[in-house]
């Protein structure tokens, strides 16, 4: 197991030099003025020469050969610059670093409601597999993932926000945002509710767990079929093992069949895809982000997108790629300690 | 299942409950939503609106309009109002006497001295950034229009890259120049302007956030300029996150900044209990900055927000819904444009012009510098459709560069009207035919959020890709800090814009949309500048000097026929305004002049 992780561990820089130059590469049919952002020292330099940007690309060497321009900003990008986002109107690092806690946040709680409610809904179908209720609930799970994620939030917005009143925009209303912002109050994550529980503000703890259950409950929706398909699958697929047969031949009570026996093993791919989930939800969910004004990197990345802040793109991509290879690498061991066929191989 | 299920709806019914600490039923605290971000709070840089609305409520200024009047002045840090009756104004308009008040404190607790008056507007001109306001301080204090016009004045080269590389024969010059502007006599400050000025005192007035009065000490203790005459060349012209008040406050005003935070997108504002005024009813004002309209609406909606920018296409959304005001057609003296960069650099704006050649794939650099290409964008807009679906009628078609509402603007002589078949003739003629036979492709900029701006941007593409099919437009936002940026430094192509008077002349709107160093015309280009010299400033220069009506009246006339034979840039609405709040809110008023939506000094709430 230890030499599995080491081993991997040591691939490790190497996947992620070739995921940098990877996403560099991307860069190479832009002009040469349109990548001064990511290279230049202060933004001021790009207000005062922007009608003679010729200064600045031969500073910056970016009429050098492609090789040249990849080692001069793979410099910076491991001295943690990233370059400037005009979009962001400050450094691509700072924006990233002030986006970061709100998706952060929305992913950790979101995992749960989705992975839960998908593997749920993928027990009943599997269980009452070709009956009414195998219909019924993925013919609900499918709706949810045909539904574009911008409808189901603006409805959930309208209705349990513009009517009842209960689930607000935002990531905390306006009463506990003065709570946070007072000097009394040590932002020691930018996690709210985290925050919340170490600075005992059991209020905002509420108000923000309050913000969030809009967003979650569009993301599970959206999010269950995809759990479900693959735990109703993977549970046939156990269901007719030999194993099972012979658990309920011994006269194992069907429940236990079912929690002993077959859902443990069929949890062995929903484990991976979930963790898969939880890095691209760390990468950010634009739509959800926007309709509930979840000020996060999904909506960040989608600015700069429109934008053609090819900076912003350039950095934002670049962090999910490292986001990505890490949390491959903690997924693929995660596994391993599920599997031990995985160790053995 | 069943304890499952209620273990969801328990924690979903404890979430719920959490609504009761709703914002909008504290009637201390005030929620403004909008958008478009601040640029920065320094009020010798700031020359948008989104900036102004905030240093609005943290400044005072000398004088100020009282309630809703643009004619009526009243004292404010001044103890009186200069004019000829009280002695305070000479006679030919060029010598005006401030009284300070005293006893007034800043938030910081220092005390406002004359000196800090002297200091403010100094400071502001010696600083001067580039497409900042500071040329409303030259022009009726010097008779120029920059810190480099007073270089020159000075024998220094206008043109210097560095103001620390002057000589300091200069540096000394400059700064004798502008302190004799405005001296400190006694317990008053006195302005000497270059020539008579007649919105002069308008320029000073609340509402006009570059006249805002700082601490001298305060600012100096923040490492900005000592105030030392040979000193200033280090504090010239600086980067905007450089400035000692880009995001931090010290005025005299009802409120003391709290917190800009750009992560959350709000601006929080707390009551200044040691306003010379007396405190303002409001505890604390939350100014938040929410892209998306839908969601805006909804927090009116609902009372989350106690008031709410909302655009004039979306107001059938609120009308008539209990318990929210609707305030329409409201009087502004502004108007909206599309402004042609005639000198397109090319460099790094390939995203927008494409190729930069006349190939079809883009655009050149001197593609808004032909005369029929802007003609035939001006033909192009659909001004009724515009006016009627997207302003539903809160606003009305512009005759020129100047609302109609104005004096001297002749209302009887026509802008261009959407013709598709001139625009094609006038398409036809540009670049000898060539444009006509390639095509041309481009992109059109609106400010994020400002939903109006993109529908003109979109209704424009359909006028203009009806005409020839190798005509093609797209149409994309910018964050507003950024388009500021951008503008500041001559690189929009082709852009949407507004402009809001500084104070109520037509000279106002002449000066930054057609004069050489305007702050439009002097971001558009050489070729603009060289068009604006040839054709503009003279008239522009002799409208401002003259006080005969009769005179300025065939200036102005011949102004605006000029404007519209040369088509400079494509106005196409004359704006009203609209302001949207609870029923709770007490003590609006509107001033034409606030680029400020709401005085909050003036506001409270009655939250039953």
């Amino acid at each position: 197991m230890l030499n599995y992780i080491i081993r991997r561990l040591l691939f490790l820089p190497i996947v992620l030099l070739a995921v940098t130059f990877c996403i560099f590469l991307t860069t190479a049919f832009l002009s040469p003025y349109q990548m001064l952002s990511a290279y230049v020292d202060s933004p001021d330099e790009l207000r005062r020469y922007r009608g003679n940007l010729d200064v600045l690309v031969e500073k910056y060497g970016l009429d050098e050969p492609f090789h040249v321009r990849y080692w001069s900003w793979l410099k910076k990008v491991v001295r943690g610059d990233l370059g400037y986002s005009e979009s962001a109107n400050m450094l691509v690092a700072e924006a990233l670093s002030k986006r970061l806690p709100g998706t952060l946040e929305l992913a950790l709680f979101a995992v749960i409601p989705v992975v839960v409610g998908g593997v749920l809904l993928g027990q009943i179908s599997a269980m009452h597999h070709n009956k009414p209720v195998d219909h019924g609930v993925r013919i609900f799970a499918i709706v949810g993932w045909s539904l574009p994620d911008f409808v189901f939030g603006l409805i959930f917005l309208m209705y349990f926000y513009g009517v009842l009143r209960w689930f607000p925009p935002g990531r905390l209303s306006v009463w506990a945002d003065q709570i946070v912002f007072s000097s009394s109050f040590v932002r020691y994550t930018g996690l709210n509710t985290i925050d919340a529980i170490l600075n005992g503000e059991w209020a905002v703890l509420w108000d923000a767990l309050r913000h969030m259950v809009g967003p979650v409950i569009t993301l599970a929706y959206l999010w269950w079929a995809f759990i479900l398909r693959i735990t109703r699958s993977s549970m046939l697929d156990v269901l007719n093992k030999d194993y099972v047969r012979t658990a309920r031949a011994k006269g194992l009570p069907e429940g236990k069949v079912i929690s002993r026996h077959v859902t443990r093993n069929a949890m062995i791919p929903v484990a991976t895809v979930a963790g898969m989930m939880v890095i691209g939800l760390l990468g950010g969910v634009v739509i959800v982000e926007t309709v509930f004004d979840f000020k996060g990197i999904g909506l960040l990345m989608a600015q700069g997108a429109q934008q053609l802040d090819y900076t912003l793109v350039l950095g934002t991509t670049l962090f999910f790629g490292m986001l990505l290879v890490v949390g491959n690498l903690v997924v693929d061991v995660l596994y391993a300690v599920i599997d031990p066929r995985v160790r053995l191989e | 299942m069943k304890p499952r299920l209620i273990a969801v709806i328990a924690i979903i019914a404890v979430l719920a409950a959490g609504s009761a600490y709703a914002a909008s039923t504290d009637p201390n605290t005030f929620v403004f939503v909008t958008f478009g971000e601040v640029d920065s709070l320094d009020p010798a840089y700031c020359y948008d609106t989104a900036s102004g609305e905030i240093i609005h409520q943290l400044y005072d200024n000398l004088i100020a309009y009282k309630g809703s009047s643009l004619d009526e002045l009243i004292p404010m840090l001044a103890t009186e109002v200069p004019s000829v009756e009280n002695g305070l104004a000479s006679a030919d308009g060029t010598v005006f006497r401030f009284p300070i008040r005293k006893g007034v404190k800043f938030h910081s607790g220092h005390v406002l001295t004359p000196e800090d008056v002297e200091y403010s507007f100094e400071r502001a001109m010696l600083v001067d950034p580039d497409g900042g306001p500071v040329w409303m301080f030259f022009e009726p204090l010097l008779g120029v229009f920059s810190l480099r016009d007073v270089v020159e004045m000075a024998g220094g080269d206008p043109n210097f890259e560095d103001a620390s590389a002057l000589s300091p024969e200069v540096v000394q010059k400059v700064y004798d120049l502008v302190d004799a502007t405005v001296e400190v006599e006694g317990d008053s400050v006195v302005f000497k302007l270059a020539n008579p000025y007649p919105p002069f005192l308008q320029i000073l007035a609340k509402g006009g956030s570059w006249s805002s009065i700082v601490s001298k000490e305060w600012m100096t203790a923040n490492g900005d300029w000592d105030g030392q005459p040979t000193s200033w060349p280090k504090w010239h012209n600086p980067a905007k996150e450089d400035m000692t008040l880009y995001s931090k406050a010290n005025g005299t005003g009802p409120f003391k900044l709290n917190v800009w935070d750009t992560a959350t997108g709000q601006v929080i504002f707390d009551r200044f209990d040691d306003y010379w005024q007396g405190a303002a009813k409001l505890e604390r004002v939350v100014v938040k900055y929410v892209d998306e309209p839908s969601t805006r609406l909804l927090m009116i909606k609902t009372g989350d927000a106690d008031a709410a920018l909302i655009q004039a296409m979306y107001l059938d959304q609120v009308r008539g819904v209990e318990g929210i005001v609707v305030e329409e057609r409201l009087p502004v003296i502004a108007n909206t444009a599309l402004i042609f960069n005639y000198s397109i650099p090319i460099e790094g704006n390939e995203d927008i012009v494409g190729s930069g050649q006349l190939d079809g794939k883009g655009i050149p650099s001197d593609f808004f510098n032909d005369l029929h290409v802007r003609r035939a964008f001006c033909m192009a807009f659909d001004y009724d459709t515009y006016i009627n679906e997207v302003a539903l009628g809160a606003g009305s078609k512009p005759v020129g560069p100047a609302p109609s509402s104005l004096p001297y603007v002749d209302a009887t002589k026509p802008w261009y009207d959407f013709d598709l078949k001139a625009a094609a003739e006038e398409f036809k003629q540009a670049f000898d035919g060539e444009l006509w036979e390639k095509g041309f492709q481009l992109t059109l900029l609106y400010n994020t959020g400002n939903d109006a701006r993109k529908t003109a941007a979109e209704i424009l593409e359909f006028g203009i890709e009806q005409i020839n099919p190798k005509f093609k437009v797209d149409v994309r936002g910018m964050e507003w800090a950024t388009y500021l940026d951008r503008l500041r430094s001559s690189a929009l192509p082709v852009f949407f814009l507004g402009w809001h008077m500084d104070f109520p002349d037509v000279h106002n709107f002449y000066m930054p949309y057609l004069h050489s160093t305007g702050d439009f015309s002097g971001y558009c280009g050489d070729n603009m500048v060289a068009m604006a010299e040839q054709y503009f400033d003279d008239l522009i220069e002799a409208g401002i000097k003259t006080t005969d009506p009769e005179e300025r009246a065939v200036i102005y006339s011949l102004l605006q026929k000029r404007a519209k034979d040369l088509a400079a840039s494509m106005y196409y609405i004359d704006s009203q305004d609209q302001r949207v709040y609870r029923d709770w809110v007490k003590g609006f008023f509107y001033n034409p002049a606030y680029s400020a939506n709401y005085d909050f000094y003036s506001v409270w709430k009655e939250v039953k």
